[in-house]
């Protein structure tokens, strides 16, 4: 795995960083960021459940970000 | 055989996330907006998802055909080993680099890989196509986890944010 980002920040004057990527196609981001940020603050899952899951998903995929 | 029982009328997999209709709609305009903008050609996108799928062995999303993506079947039946076909352009083996590593060996993709990528397509299509690829992988993975029925259908593209999802 690369150690260094493959992908320069699109946001001048910030480092490249997950946020940064995604800001070289802005629709994209913006509608991730919306489905993503209801799955947070809506539905039928407590925050406990939803953070569990994602961290241990983040390890089985060995994802140190 | 799926255990959920989603919206009557509606393809399974769109049924199945209708249960959740405001993540639904949202997953939808995600989706959609990848196609819909043009941000990379159709014909490689749907290598790209046909080749996700395959390796998942995910007949779901395998029965799904865009019929006006641009895709020949010729190139389709040469998609499990298209490394070793002259069906595929430098750019669709650019990305089909990506498709074959993303679900199962992500941690392999190489530097010289993404390089490659970014001389095909440039940063910004760079990031389109890592997204797209990523959203085909979730795709199947969302299919065969909650079990929905492969339901063939020959849609003209997979998806908008106000139509089906297929």
């Amino acid at each position: 795995m690369s150690t260094k980002p493959r992908v320069s920040s699109a946001i001048p004057g910030e480092e490249a960083s997950f946020g940064t990527a995604l800001a070289h196609q802005p629709g994209l981001a913006g509608a991730f960021g919306m489905l993503y940020g209801t799955f947070w603050s809506k539905g039928a899952l407590d925050h406990r459940t939803k953070e569990v899951t994602r961290m241990r998903n983040a390890r089985v995929t060995d994802c140190g970000y | 055989m799926t255990w959920l029982e989603g919206a009557e009328g509606s393809a399974p997999f769109d049924a199945a996330l209708g249960l959740r209709p405001e993540l639904r709609d949202l997953y939808a305009a995600f989706y959609g907006k990848l196609w819909d903008e043009e941000l990379l050609p159709a014909s490689l996108l749907e290598l790209c998802r046909l080749r996700v799928a395959q390796l998942h062995d995910c007949e779901a999303e395998l029965a799904v055909r865009h019929a006006e993506s641009g895709v020949r079947d010729a190139q389709v039946e040469a998609l499990a080993d298209w490394a070793g076909s002259d069906l595929f352009s430098e750019q669709e083996q650019a990305a089909l680099t990506l498709a074959e590593k993303m679900p199962w060996q992500h941690h392999d993709l190489t530097d010289e890989e993404y390089a490659n990528l970014n001389a095909h397509f440039g940063e910004s299509g760079v990031v389109a196509l890592t997204i797209g690829v990523a959203l085909f992988d979730a795709n199947c993975r969302l299919r065969l986890a909650l079990g929905t029925e492969p339901a063939p259908v020959e849609a003209p593209m997979p998806a908008s944010s106000e139509g089906p999802i297929y």
